[in-house]
C-alpha cells in the first residue's frame, strides 16, 4: 500500500517535472497543444466512460453538456468589453447588468478572487460544471426510464436540443446566436491548468469507481435485473451517474472554450460525442485507464497524423500500399501463432502477399514513368486511419486495449491476488478430489479443512 | 406472526391466469418447498413476492407489513432475497465483488463520503468485506483465497450457484428465495447442497422458501411442500402425504381413463 502510492507520488511528480522541461525547452509548442488537447479531451472521455462504461448505458448526448460548460465559462468570463456584441433584448441588457461574476465576487467582498484571473476560472469552471450537472439531471430523470436504444436516440436528441439553445432567439441575446461568443480569457491554453484538473478527475473517477457506489453501477452494467433484486436502487444510481458525468463534461467544456478562446453551437458539435465514443472504446469501454489510451490515440493521429495529408509523388502511395499488404501478411501468420493454431499460412492470405508483390513490383518496374512521378493527395486519411485502427480493435481485441481493467501497481510488481499460490493450489486439489477428501463422499462437509 | 403470508393472490397475463387464490403462510425457521408442474407459477409466485410483478389482487405481508406494490429493491431492503433459475451473477466482476454489491444498499455514506474515503465509510467497507467472507465461508474455504479475486465467468457452474446464494445471503435477508438450487448440479453436489440449505437455516437462521424439480432434494429437507398446478394451489402438507395425494398425482401424470 504504502509503496503504491510512493509510486503514484513519483510519477505524478515525474510527469509535473517533465512537463516543466517541455514548456521551457523551444519548438515544443506543438507537443504543448497536442497534450493540452489530450487533457481537456480526456476529462470528457474519463466522465462520458462512467455512462457508456461503468453504468452500460449508451448516451449520446455529451457534446450538449460540454456546450453547457463552455457557454456558462465563457459569459462567466468575458471581460465587460467583449461584452458590447450583445444585442439590445430586454434579457440582453439583464445579462450585462448581472451575469457578471466580477460583480458577484465584489459583492460578496471577495475582491481578491475578482483580481485573480485563475482564481476566477476555477470558480467560472465549477459554476459551469453545476450548470451542466442541473441540466443533466433535468434531462436524465425523465428519459433513463428508458433502455437501449430508445435511450441513445432520447439522449443525442436532448444533446442536439442543448446545442441548438444558443442560437434560439431569446437566449441568443447573451449567447451572441451563432457568431458565438469571442476574447474569453485563455487561461486553459497553459498546459498546467488542464493537467491538473485532469489529475483530479483521474483521482476521483478512480475512487468512485473502486467505491461501493463504484460497484453498484458496474452491477447495473452487469444485470440490471439482479442488480435491482439485491436491492440496488436503479433510478438514483443511474441519474446520479449521468449528473456527476454531465458536471464534468461541463467543466471539460469550460476549459475547451477557454483553450480556443471562443465558443460557438459548432465547437460541440454531434462530432465530439463521436469522438469520445471512439476514444473509450478503442481504450476500453468500462477502464478510465483505456479511456485515457484512446483519447491519447484519437488526438495524436488527429494532430500529428498532417503528414499523411501531404501531396506526394505516386510511387510513394504503391510503395506504403505493397507495405501494409506485406505487413497484413506477416500479421496473419503471426496471429496464427499467437492463437497457438498450426503454424501455416491460410492459401486466402496468401492473396495479401501477391497484392503486396505486384505493388511493390510496379512501384520499382514504372518509377519514372511520369503517371508515377506525378504527386497525388488524398484528403481525410486521419479519419481514415483512425477508423482502420477502431476496426482492428474491433476484429482483434473487442473488448478494447485495455479491456475493463485499470492500470495499477499490482499489475506490475505483483501480487495477483486471483493467481493461486502453490500452497492454495494443492488446497484445492485436495478440495476437490474425493480420494484425497474422503468427506466428500459423505455429502461434502469440507469445513474439515478450515 | 408468520414472517410472511400471501393473501388470496392473483395474477392474469392477459388471459392466462397464472396465479389464482393462492394463499400462503410461513413461519420464521421453516424450509418450504413449492414443487408443481412446469408452468404452474412457481416461479410468478416469486416474482410476485419479490416485486417484480405486482399482484391484480391479494396481499403480501412481510413481517406483519404489506409490500405489494413495492419495487425490487425496496422489497430487498425490507429483508427478502432471491436467487434466480437460471444464474443472474455480475458475470465480469469478482466473486467478492459479486457479495459486496448486495451490501450496497445498507450504505450509509454518500456518494461524496465514499469518494474522499471519510473514516465513517472506511469501516462500513471494513464491515461489508467482513460479512461477505462469513456468508462465503458457508460453502467451506472453496470460495475464499484466489477465488474470491477471480471473476466469476471463471468459475464452474456448481461455485457459481454457491456465489449466488452466498450474494442473497450478503443482502441482510431473513427470508431467502432458491429457484432450483440444485439445477445443473450432478448427484453429489446436489446431496451437498441439501446440507448446506439445512445449515443456512441452523447456522444462519434463515427461513427459506425452494423451488425445486429433485424430489428426493424437497423429501429430504422440506418441513412442508406446497404444490401448484395452473396457477392454484392443489396440496399443501407433509411431503410424504403430499406426494400420495391423488390430485398432486394427477397434477404429474394424469388421469388415468377409466
Amino acid at each position: 500500500m504504502m509503496r503504491n502510492n510512493l509510486l503514484t507520488l513519483a510519477s505524478v511528480g515525474l510527469a509535473i517535472l517533465a512537463l516543466y522541461l517541455l514548456t521551457t525547452s523551444e519548438g515544443s509548442s506543438g507537443l504543448l497543444s497536442a497534450l493540452t488537447l489530450i487533457f481537456i479531451w480526456g476529462i470528457a472521455a474519463v466522465s462520458l466512460n462512467l455512462i457508456n462504461g461503468q453504468l452500460g448505458i449508451l448516451s449520446l448526448g455529451h457534446h450538449g453538456f460540454m456546450l453547457i460548460g463552455g457557454y456558462v465559462t465563457a459569459l462567466l468570463m468575458l471581460p465587460a468589453k467583449e461584452r458590447r456584441p450583445f444585442r439590445t433584448r430586454l434579457l440582453s441588457d439583464w445579462a450585462r447588468d448581472h451575469l457578471d461574476l466580477d460583480k458577484w465576487l465584489r459583492g460578496l467582498g471577495l475582491d481578491f478572487i475578482a483580481n485573480s484571473v485563475d482564481l476566477k476560472f476555477i470558480i467560472a469552471l465549477f459554476i459551469a460544471g453545476l450548470a451542466a450537472a442541473l441540466l443533466g439531471l433535468l434531462v436524465g430523470a425523465p428519459s433513463l426510464r428508458l433502455k437501449g436504444d430508445y435511450l441513445a436516440i432520447v439522449t443525442f436528441g436532448m444533446g442536439e436540443i442543448l446545442r441548438l439553445l444558443p442560437n434560439t432567439r431569446e437566449v441568443a441575446a447573451f449567447t451572441n446566436g451563432p457568431l458565438g461568443l469571442k476574447g474569453i480569457p485563455g487561461n486553459a491554453g497553459t498546459i498546467w491548468w488542464t493537467f491538473f484538473a485532469l489529475l483530479f478527475v483521474l483521482w476521483f473517477f478512480s475512487r468512485l469507481k473502486f467505491s461501493s457506489y463504484g460497484r453498484a453501477f458496474e452491477g447495473i452494467r452487469e444485470d440490471e435485473i439482479a442488480a435491482e433484486a439485491m436491492g440496488v436502487n436503479l433510478a438514483y444510481h443511474k441519474i446520479l451517474a449521468f449528473t456527476i458525468s454531465a458536471f464534468f463534461a461541463g467543466v471539460s467544456g469550460g476549459l475547451y472554450a477557454s483553450y480556443l478562446q471562443s465558443v460557438d453551437t459548432q465547437t460541440f458539435n454531434f462530432f465530439v460525442t463521436f469522438f469520445l465514443l471512439v476514444a473509450i472504446s478503442l481504450g476500453g469501454l468500462g477502464s478510465i485507464t483505456g479511456a485515457m489510451i484512446g483519447t491519447a490515440v484519437v488526438v495524436l493521429v488527429r494532430v500529428y497524423g498532417g503528414f499523411l495529408e501531404m501531396p506526394y509523388p505516386a510511387w510513394v502511395s504503391y510503395l506504403s500500399g505493397a507495405l501494409i499488404m506485406l505487413s497484413a501478411f506477416a500479421f496473419s501468420a503471426y496471429i496464427r501463432k499467437a492463437r497457438r493454431l498450426r503454424p501455416i499460412i491460410e492459401t486466402k492470405h496468401y492473396i495479401f502477399g501477391a497484392i503486396g508483390l505486384a505493388l511493390l513490383l510496379v512501384a520499382i518496374i514504372f518509377h519514372n514513368e511520369p503517371w508515377m512521378t506525378q504527386t497525388v493527395q488524398f484528403f481525410g486519411m486521419r479519419k481514415m486511419l483512425l477508423a482502420v485502427i477502431l476496426i482492428l480493435i474491433m476484429i482483434y481485441r473487442r473488448e478494447g486495449i485495455m479491456g475493463r481493467a485499470e492500470f495499477s501497481w499490482k499489475m506490475i510488481f505483483g501480487p495477483r491476488e486471483d493467481i493461486p499460490t502453490d500452497e492454495q493450489r494443492k488446497q484445492d486439489a485436495w478440495l476437490s478430489n474425493p480420494e484425497l477428501n474422503p468427506g466428500l463422499e459423505e455429502g461434502g462437509d469440507d469445513n474439515a479443512s478450515a | 406472526m408468520p414472517l410472511l403470508e400471501l393473501r388470496n393472490l392473483y395474477k392474469a397475463f392477459g388471459g392466462l391466469q397464472a396465479i389464482s387464490n393462492v394463499s400462503l403462510t410461513v413461519e420464521e425457521g421453516e424450509i418450504i418447498s413449492i414443487i408443481g408442474p412446469n408452468g404452474a407459477g412457481k416461479s410468478t409466485l416469486f416474482n410476485l413476492i419479490t416485486g417484480v410483478y405486482r399482484p391484480d389482487r391479494g396481499d403480501i405481508i412481510f413481517e406483519g407489513e404489506r409490500i405489494n406494490g413495492l419495487t425490487p429493491d425496496q422489497v430487498t431492503k425490507k429483508g427478502i432475497a432471491r436467487t434466480f433459475q437460471n444464474l443472474r451473477l455480475f458475470t465480469h466482476l469478482t466473486v467478492l465483488e459479486n457479495i459486496l454489491i448486495p451490501q450496497h444498499h445498507r450504505l450509509k455514506s454518500s456518494w461524496l463520503a465514499a469518494v474522499l474515503r471519510t473514516p465513517a465509510y472506511r469501516r462500513q467497507e471494513e464491515e461489508m468485506r467482513k460479512i461477505a467472507l462469513e456468508k462465503l465461508s458457508f460453502f467451506g474455504p472453496r470460495l475464499m483465497s484466489f477465488r474470491l479475486h477471480q471473476p466469476v465467468y471463471v468459475l464452474s457452474y456448481a461455485n457459481r450457484r454457491r456465489t449466488e446464494m452466498a450474494r442473497a445471503m450478503a443482502t441482510g435477508a431473513k427470508l431467502l428465495l432458491l429457484d432450483e438450487p440444485s439445477a445443473g448440479m450432478n448427484p453429489k453436489e446436489t446431496k451437498e447442497i441439501t446440507q448446506i440449505i439445512r445449515r443456512f437455516r441452523d447456522e444462519g437462521g434463515y427461513t427459506i422458501v425452494l423451488v425445486e424439480h429433485k424430489m428426493n432434494l424437497v423429501g429430504e429437507i422440506s418441513d412442508r411442500v406446497v404444490v401448484l398446478d395452473y396457477g392454484e394451489k392443489i396440496a399443501e402438507g407433509d411431503y410424504k402425504d403430499v406426494v400420495n395425494d391423488p390430485k398432486v398425482i394427477e397434477a404429474y401424470l394424469g388421469r388415468r381413463e377409466e
